[in-house]
């Protein structure tokens, strides 16, 4: 490790990447949209014996590039943030707690408050308007389901700088909707770098994430069982209530989870949308790595935010995994 | 609206596009009645259920219960209960809360609902089973719970669609018996849907026979199969042998046909057969097959013939026979008795009653 020898700029980001798409992120999608116990249990049952070799080569080159590539600098991370902060030496070889007592502080508790409420009112947004967006995709016929979710995955293929020139565009003091305003003689609004702004950004990004679980949740719903609570006397909002939304449960907390913890770690939206004196997380912990050079706390910070992440990975896959109990009778059911 | 008519479809017409078509479709329900629609798959049948559920819209027609206009209600309004064919219980809830879903929607006290699901899950004979989820049943007892769920609301009409397709084959005979008594202890009018004949034969008091979205026959299981309207009826229901051929000659009440291969069958002549070119249906069962000069080949539906194929099947043996001329037809025998001795290349004679002929439009 880089620990003796601190280097000024060995590596820019030492956590990872964009930060646009944390740790957890990627490999976190396949997670909840295969969420099925009974049906993978069987494989592996069946195919035990024969597979295993099989096994490690099949998931050893990338389990090789998670240990060099993310595992190996996140403990450098961790080490990082157990050390005191040196203004000449950046990292002094000393052991401390003082980079987690700080975030105590009232600027860091604020600064956590506001990237986990703008983290929840993304994902609240994203689930609202993705539910109906992802029951559509998910009872379209196949060819408008296929138009329908390339138009969904579109703002991934954009690159982020573009699409937020775009909203800049928008929703600048001079942009699409204030000129709009003036010209019906109604004061202009300040929209871009407010919270709204970051949100309206954050929403557009991440609603992919959303919808994806969500689609894939409610497409195994078999629209029978629909038909089956109209017959026996429920409306639409009935039926809805007590069968698509219990059933598609599973389906939306994974989407929920995937977007927040996306949110709360974006960087990139917040830095250009955003206002300056309002920051993430990420646009503070960008600042401590590059700016102010304090990697240890910059560490703390980063950690905290992937330790809160996790946890609520894990209580989210809990959650899952209970209304997940029910599940293979959908399958059983219905052939 | 006559007295004892539950039902009532009048022209029940639904158009997916102008190939596509179902319907004009007509007919009558009578109360306490089980009534079947049967066909092979794409014939409308579904559709017709499914318009009666409420869950396709009519293009032209219209359906009355019990005198009432059912058709401009939405589904959840419409008093039918229907038992879908995978079941369509609900995975996240227990056998308990399955059947009290429509109970708990009509705002049943609960007590109520305690004693109505109670008392209707000993009636499909799974008392035991209210805390189960549907994934813990056999696919037998799924179906009980989904006749159960119906039931529990005594809706005016209990439909199923092709409730026991899903089952295998011991499953599916028990079941078509528990539903039969079932559906004859309580008295409720019941519709049917389903693609298997003998299905329809055995639990029917009626069956309506569909074809390309439109009714070919209905009638009594007797007369759908021992008077068929059309040769598609003919074909679809049991095995048949059909003979294309002309009537030549009529005498008192009997018609003489002559087939295409030049041999002469004697019918009676039953129906409105026409005069022209016919079909004569023959049910393989009734063909007698005996060997060469035996007395009962003095008859006049007497024919020479050669066995070209045997097939075994246990309790019937299947025989493939060519008559003079090259008309191929096939006989259904007990596997007992001379039937056993049978064997491919042995000539033999054909005996047929004239009144086991049918004389069909051609």
């Amino acid at each position: 490790m880089s620990l003796q020898s601190p280097a000024p700029h060995p590596n820019p980001l030492p956590a990872s990447g964009a930060r646009e798409f944390p740790e957890n992120g990627p490999r976190a999608f396949p997670l909840p949209v295969g969420r099925g116990e009974g049906q993978g249990e069987g494989q592996a049952t069946a195919t035990r014996a024969s597979a295993r070799p099989v096994w490690g080569v099949l998931t050893g080159p990338y389990a090789l590039f998670l240990l060099c590539l993310l595992i190996v600098p996140f403990a450098n991370v961790a080490l990082y943030s157990v050390h005191p902060y040196s203004p000449t030496h950046i990292v002094l070889p000393e052991f401390t707690w003082d980079n987690y007592r700080k975030i105590l502080d009232l600027y860091y508790l604020r600064l956590f408050a506001r990237t986990l409420q703008l983290g929840l009112v993304t994902t609240i947004i994203c689930a609202l308007l993705g539910y109906p967006l992802a029951y559509w995709l998910a009872r379209a016929r196949p060819r408008m389901q296929t138009i329908g979710l390339f138009l969904v995955i579109m703002p991934l293929m954009v690159s982020t700088v573009i699409r937020i020139f775009g909203w800049i565009v928008i929703l600048g003091r001079k942009g699409l909707i204030n000129e709009a305003l003036i010209g019906l003689g109604l004061a202009p609004l300040k929209l871009l770098y407010t919270e709204t702004a970051v949100v309206i950004g954050l929403v557009n990004i991440f609603m992919p994430f959303m919808v994806l679980p969500l689609m894939s949740a409610i497409e195994r719903i078999p629209p029978s069982l629909e038909e089956a609570a109209r017959n026996l006397g429920a409306n639409w909002l009935q039926m809805f209530r007590r069968t698509i939304l219990p059933l598609s449960l599973p389906g939306l907390i994974s989407g929920s989870l995937l977007v927040y913890s996306v949110s709360i770690s974006a960087f990139v939206t917040p830095a250009l949308m955003g206002s300056p004196r309002e920051r993430m997380a990420g646009q503070q912990i960008y600042d401590e790595v590059l700016v102010s050079f304090n990697w240890p706390s910059a560490s703390s910070l980063a950690l905290t935010l992937v330790l809160f992440t996790l946890l609520l990975m894990f209580a989210a896959l809990f959650a899952t995994r209970r209304a997940g109990r029910i599940e293979p009778g959908s399958r059983e059911t219905s052939p | 609206m006559p007295d004892g008519i539950e039902l009532e479809v009048v022209g029940l017409t639904r158009r997916y596009s102008p190939e596509v078509t179902v319907g004009p479709i007509s007919f009558e329900v009578r109360a306490g009645e089980f009534f079947s629609l049967l066909g092979p798959s794409g014939c409308g049948k579904t559709t017709t259920l499914r318009c009666i559920a409420g869950f396709e819209a009519l293009d032209a027609g219209s359906i009355r219960l019990r005198g009432e206009r059912l058709d401009d209600k939405p589904p959840h309004r419409r008093d039918v209960g229907l038992v879908f064919q995978n079941y369509a219980l609900f995975p996240h809830l227990t056998v308990f809360d399955n059947i009290a879903f429509g109970l708990r929607l009509r705002h049943v006290a609960k007590p109520q609902i305690a004693e109505r699901v109670g008392r209707i899950l000993r009636l499909v004979d799974l008392p035991e089973m209210a805390a189960r989820f549907p994934a813990q049943l056999s696919g037998g007892q799924q179906q009980r719970v989904a006749i159960a769920r119906s039931l529990v609301l005594e809706p005016q009409i209990l439909m199923f669609d092709e409730p026991l397709s899903n089952l295998d084959f011991k499953l599916r005979i028990q079941m078509r018996d528990e539903l039969k008594s079932l559906q004859r202890r309580l008295g409720k009018t019941a519709i049917y849907v389903t693609h298997d004949q003998t299905e329809a034969l055995a639990l029917s008091d009626r069956i309506a026979v569909l074809s390309h979205g439109r009714i070919e026959q209905i009638g009594t299981p007797g007369d759908i199969y021992e008077r068929p309207a059309t040769t598609f009826v003919a074909e679809f229901i049991g095995s048949s042998n059909l003979i294309a051929g002309h009537v030549v000659a009529r005498r008192d009440g009997e018609a003489i046909v002559e087939t295409q291969t030049g041999l002469r069958l004697r019918c009676a002549a039953n129906g409105d057969d026409g005069s022209g070119a016919v079909s004569v249906l023959i049910r393989p069962e009734r063909i007698r097959v005996e060997a060469p000069g035996s007395p009962a080949g003095s008859d006049d539906n007497c024919f020479a013939a050669r066995i070209i194929e045997v097939t075994y099947l246990g309790e019937d043996l299947h025989i493939g026979m060519e008559l003079d001329g090259g008309q191929v037809v096939r006989a259904a025998l007990k596997n007992t008795g001379a039937a056993r001795s049978w064997a491919v290349a042995q000539l033999v004679e054909i005996v047929v009653d004239p009144a086991d002929l049918r004389l069909l439009r051609r």
